[in-house]
């Protein structure tokens, strides 16, 4: 494919003096490190950001201190005098960012063990693409549909659409929750009595879930939903677009288990279920987890969903878990607020934005430094087996 | 447990698992289809005669005699409206004027009356009775002229929104009221709202909110020259608008007038382009030299390790403190632009997608096979040169794919670019205008019109034809990529 | 040779000049969401009689709107309030001199879902509502719904008018929604039975009720003459009075102009001057 006269400039003999040899090694000493100083641009990067967002919020707590920023639920910047409580914000980051988690982590691990475990290749490879579409939709699109499709939906229908994901989603786990109850309930009878055992029980404990279920539907459809732009709103939006990586990352790490763990665990007889369950997922357990941090990452740090979907109220909700209550987050806050805060006057409203903005990089460095730990722990666990 | 149950509880995993990817695409599905149908009618929608004019006589398209034709037509169709509301005014002024001289003759007779004191106390009571009779009944007939007017200059507004400005009266400053409705599926909302009133209906208990009523507009008019007016609008409403099927490609390519209300979303486009490309010009030559020394230069050690962190830990900055950053470092340190510009943003994105670029350009080139290398190192060729002239242009595609990846999160990122290069009205720049002037930019204007724009609900159209044309245009990225891996695999394997 | 010469001096020259006339003929405006609408009309108006002047409008909010004239970053601030004492300091101490040209008044409307019987409120009421002392409609007369609070951002313009002139030194609960703009203001109310929320009367159409406020209907009339409570001008900052003649002076000028109050009209704000 290349020619060798390309690979041996013209005039170079392959047989080289000492000085020349001298020369080369010097020249590629300092290719290389040019090349270093490049790459270790993103270490400048990295640093140059925690620099000049550390830099203006440092004037925050210099003139404020930690303790109301931190502990105050009173967000009242443009007040006379201010109050810059904004416990009420990291607050509703967390909210939504548990709602999301909520969202993502099962689906996406129920997904990424489908696709590792359970679908043969073909259709893997047609669910792939979605999953990659779902990763490139931009978050601008997402908070879009969030406002002016969902949003309204929430409101006008929300009540009946949560009725409807509790049967859809408690329906099949209740099936299955009575069978495996009744059989286990059945298991010390004598061999005879068993089968009317199980039948009854199992009778019992479906009218139980049933009407349970109904209960959880009635409550659902019962809601009164105010405002469409929501809590929830915003967790579901954002656990949607978490999901991608939750579900590429645990992939990747229930791939990285070997077939002889699984093919051991066949040979004992275990079933495919109890295989994935009791040996494959503890064995990627440290991956699954990255995928949880990474996913969690992008719902921290995701802006335009959340301000588009969540509301932006900045208060505690009452009761606490009231997902129905508008909400702020830090990345909405920033955005929102940064636009309008007198900047040049390095007022404190200007720099409590960045103080939020620095307390939103330790946070996104504290959990990139958990999942490089985690898959780090992962590598060295499938090494040492 | 059972035999039989241990196959249940898989069969039920199996189905968990499968229906997580149902849930999965049919969230996709569900978040595309709305995208997809509603931006479409930005393209192909039932343009009206009004559309055909303003096309033809703002932006000089369209044939002129075929648009002068239809014109015609529908102003013949159009003439009864604006007969029968002058027919109707002049009754209203008649009424007016009879209603004055009306209270002329009460006023003259209550005078009269004064006159007259001779006249016996029930005779009197009797002729004050008759009087305050006929000053209720002249009132009554006030109120019910001015109701009538009222209701008519409300009236008149609403068939100015559905068909413009009436011919022959002053033409109005904003483009969006000199012409009526220009999309078909408008025109009937507005239909809507000149046939029926929405009213607000009290309930006996006054703890619940009132309910929406629509009552015919025809009811505040009975009895009235006005009556026949609305089912003759109701039945010649495609006769005085003519909606016909219509393509609209150059929503792409036109700029925006009047706030977003006509013409296309070009300066948008382009805005995104710029920064698209400024970023990737910023970002791939840094990206694709630092993987190349990942690869193949640094040894694994604490150097790698700590790089490696590093570049993972600016992935994992939210995009809005790089916006932060872009703004505190570029313009307010750097002065790179005297305020927003397409630099400061490109900038800015460039630092966002280049750990994307740097991973991806690192598999790509640690994919060549070690003997490409050994090969060329074997031929005398220096490791520089090797990697120049074999290892680069076989990892070529690969890299190539990163980097299509990349420009589709370039291109979809909003939060670092609000602080550093976007505005809401701007016109398309020339290249050299980038350095230093901001842009509208795809992302950022979807959400200016969803949320900031003053009849959000009238541009819908264009909003979803936005977020159609942002989607579409990652995604043929995206696709572009999935199809050039694909081919490497193949040729990989071959 | 000389010939090559001159193309390259003439090529250089191509490329210099048009970044010349560019920085030129740009006008840059930022602030107010607000005045957005006037200013985004006023911009294309001018661009039409204009095409070599490219003029930028950005709707960032007044306080964004005065920092960038501070900064001699944008050349007019659209603000919906008057520049504040530190703000005006700023500006002197960079050398900015910040004139104001009233281009038009504008009323703040007190809006409702047209679900809810409410017709009036006094401010005291509306201060009420805002500060979470009256929780529920029907405390006003309203249907038994708790009132869903939609508000500014804290420090838009809009919002600082609101605070002065309606909340008069009390606090905002915590649990108002805020959104960037009146027209998200407008679409969560026009979304929401329960809601309230206030914007500028150019936003008002006839998907929200606008409530009377101390018993006065927000209106053009009213407005303009001071009665109804809650009204404001709204503002056009340049650095200086700009020179005679230049585009920026054309630009912000256009208020004064029969064109600029039409246009003022017609997207709903009271213009300054009567013709």
């Amino acid at each position: 494919m290349v020619s060798s006269d390309r690979l041996v400039p013209a005039g170079r003999s392959l047989l080289l003096s000492y000085r020349a040899d001298r020369m080369r090694r010097l020249g590629s000493l300092v290719g290389q490190s040019i090349l270093l100083l490049i790459t270790s641009s993103s270490i400048l990067a990295v640093l140059f950001i925690f620099y000049f967002i550390g830099r203006d919020a440092i004037p925050f707590f210099q003139a404020e201190g930690f303790r109301e920023f931190f502990t105050s639920a009173d967000w009242y910047p443009s007040g006379d005098p201010p109050a810059y409580g904004a416990l009420a914000i990291f607050y509703g980051s967390a909210m939504v960012t548990v709602g999301a988690t909520l969202v993502a982590v099962p689906l996406g691990v129920l997904a990424a063990l489908c696709l590792s475990d359970i679908l043969p290749f073909s259709i893997r490879q047609m669910v792939k693409p979605v999953i990659e579409i779902l990763a490139a939709i931009p978050s601008v699109a997402f908070g879009f549909f969030a406002l002016v499709v969902f949003a309204p939906l929430l409101q006008e229908h929300g009540g009946r659409l949560l009725a409807w994901v509790g049967w859809l989603v408690g329906g099949p786990l209740a099936v299955l929750g009575v069978v495996v109850l009744s059989d286990l309930a059945t298991a010390g009878l004598p061999e005879k009595l068993r089968a009317a055992g199980r039948g009854a029980i199992g009778l019992v404990l479906a009218v139980v879930a049933f009407v349970g279920l109904a209960r959880l539907g009635d409550f659902f459809h019962g809601l009164q939903i105010v405002t469409g732009v929501n809590a929830l709103n915003a967790s579901i939006i954002l656990g949607i677009m978490a999901l991608p990586t939750v579900v590429s990352v645990s992939e990747d790490a229930l791939q990285a288990v070997g077939r002889e763990l699984r093919e051991g665990s066949y040979a004992l007889g275990a079933t495919r279920a109890e295989t994935l369950v009791r040996v494959v997922i503890p064995a990627a357990a440290s991956g699954i987890s990255a995928a949880v941090i990474l996913g969690v990452m992008r719902a921290v740090g995701e802006t335009m969903v959340v301000w588009m979907a969540s509301g932006n109220a900045a208060h505690v909700p009452e009761p606490w878990y009231d997902f129905l209550a508008s909400v702020r987050t830090l990345t909405a806050n920033i955005a929102g607020d940064m636009g309008e805060a007198d900047q040049s006057l390095g007022s404190s409203r200007y720099h409590v934005l960045f103080a939020m903005a620095l307390c939103l990089l330790a946070v996104s460095f504290a959990l990139n430094m958990l999942s490089e730990w985690a898959v780090h722990r992962s590598r060295k666990k499938m090494r040492g087996q | 447990m059972r035999l039989g149950t241990r196959k249940l509880i898989d069969r039920g995993m199996t189905a968990l698992g499968i229906g997580s990817i149902v849930l999965l695409a049919a969230a996709l599905l569900v978040f595309l289809a709305p995208i997809v149908v509603r931006g479409l009618g930005a393209f192909v929608f039932r343009g009206t005669i009004e559309y055909r004019q303003l096309t033809l006589e703002k932006f000089g398209r369209g044939d002129v005699d075929a648009v002068e034709a239809e014109q015609a037509e529908a102003v013949e169709a159009r003439r009864p409206v604006y007969e029968m509301l002058s027919a109707y005014k002049k009754e209203l002024a008649d009424g007016h004027e009879s209603l004055d001289e009306a209270k002329k003759q009460f006023r003259a007779d209550r005078k009269e009356m004064r006159r007259h004191e001779g006249l016996a106390d029930q005779q009197r009571a009797d002729a004050q009775a008759e009087l305050d009779r006929r000053e209720a009944e002249l009132d009554r007939r006030g109120e019910q002229l001015a109701k009538h007017e009222a209701s008519l200059v409300e009236l008149e507004e609403l068939i100015r929104e559905l068909l413009g400005p009436e011919p022959g009266q002053s033409v109005p400053v904003l483009w969006r009221d000199q012409y009526g409705q220009t999309r078909w599926d408008r025109a009937q909302v507005k239909l809507d709202q000149i046939l029926n009133v929405e009213t607000w209906v009290d309930q006996d208990d006054p703890d619940q909110p009132r309910v929406r009523v629509l009552v015919p507009r025809a009811d505040a008019f009975e009895g009235t020259t006005l009556a026949p007016l609305f089912p003759y609008i109701e039945n010649n409403a495609e006769a005085m608008l003519l909606p016909r099927l219509t393509f609209y490609w150059r929503f792409l390519t036109d700029t925006s007038f009047d706030a977003h209300f006509f013409g296309g979303i070009w300066p948008e486009i382009l805005g995104t382009i710029y920064l698209t490309l400024g970023a990737m010009l910023f970002a791939v030559p840094m990206g694709v030299v630092a993987a190349i020394y990942l690869v193949e230069y640094a040894r694994e050690g604490f150097l790698v390790r700590v790089l490696r962190t590093f570049i993972n830990t600016l992935a994992g900055v939210p995009s809005i403190v790089f916006g932060l950053f872009g703004l505190a470092f570029f313009i307010s340190t750097m002065h790179v632009s005297p305020s927003k510009s397409v630099l400061a943003g490109s900038m800015t994105l460039a630092m966002l997608i280049l750990p994307m670029v740097i991973r991806a350009s690192e598999e790509a080139i640690r994919a060549v096979p070690a003997t490409y290398k050994e090969a060329a190192l074997s031929l005398g060729a220096s490791k520089w040169w090797a990697v120049l002239t074999v290892i680069l242009p076989a990892a070529l595609p690969g890299v190539l794919t990163g980097i299509v990846i990349s420009m589709g999160r370039a291109a979809g990122e909003t939060a670092p670019i609000i602080f550093t290069a976007a505005v809401s009205v701007g016109k398309p720049l020339w290249p050299w205008e980038a350095l230093s002037q901001p842009t509208p930019a795809l992302p950022w204007n979807i959400y200016n019109l969803a949320t900031e724009h003053e009849a959000v609900d009238e541009i819908r159209h264009v909003q979803y034809g936005m977020v159609l044309t942002l989607v579409l245009l990652v995604l043929l990225l995206n696709a572009a990529a999935i199809v050039m891996r694909a081919r490497i695999s193949k040729k990989l394997r071959a | 040779m000389r010939r090559f010469i001159v193309f390259l001096v003439s090529a250089a020259l191509g490329m210099v000049s048009p970044v010349a006339m560019a920085a030129e003929t740009r006008i840059v405006v930022d602030g107010s969401t607000t005045v957005g609408p006037i200013a985004k009309q006023f911009a294309q108006y001018y661009m039409s009689k204009h095409p070599d002047v490219n003029v930028t409008v950005s709707e960032s909010g007044s306080g964004n709107g005065a920092k960038s004239l501070v900064n001699g970053t944008c050349d007019a601030a659209s603000m919906s309030r008057f520049m504040k004492d530190n703000e005006f300091q700023a500006a002197v101490a960079k050398g900015v001199m910040p004139v104001a040209h009233v281009v038009a008044v504008d009323g703040l409307a007190v809006i409702v879902h047209p679900s809810n019987r409410v017709k009036d409120l006094s401010l005291a009421q509306f201060r009420d509502i805002y500060e979470g002392k009256i929780k529920n409609w029907s405390e006003v007369g309203g249907p038994s719904l708790s009132i869903v609070k939609v508000g500014r951002d804290t420090n838009s313009g809009t919002y600082e008018t609101f605070e002065s002139l309606v909340m008069q030194g009390a606090r905002v609960s915590g649990d108002t929604e805020t959104t960037g703009s009146n027209g998200a203001v407008r679409a969560r109310v026009q979304s929401t039975p329960a809601s309230i929320g206030y914007v500028g009367l150019g936003f008002v159409d006839r998907t929200v009720k606008p409530l009377a406020v101390n018993g006065i209907v927000p209106n053009r009339e009213t407005v303009a003459s001071g009665v109804y409570p809650i009204a404001r001008p709204l503002f056009l900052f340049t650095n200086g009075y700009p020179k005679l003649g230049t585009p920026l002076h054309g630009f912000v000028t256009l208020y004064l102009s029969e064109k600029g109050q039409e246009i003022i009209e017609a997207i709903g704000f009271v213009p300054v001057t009567d013709y």
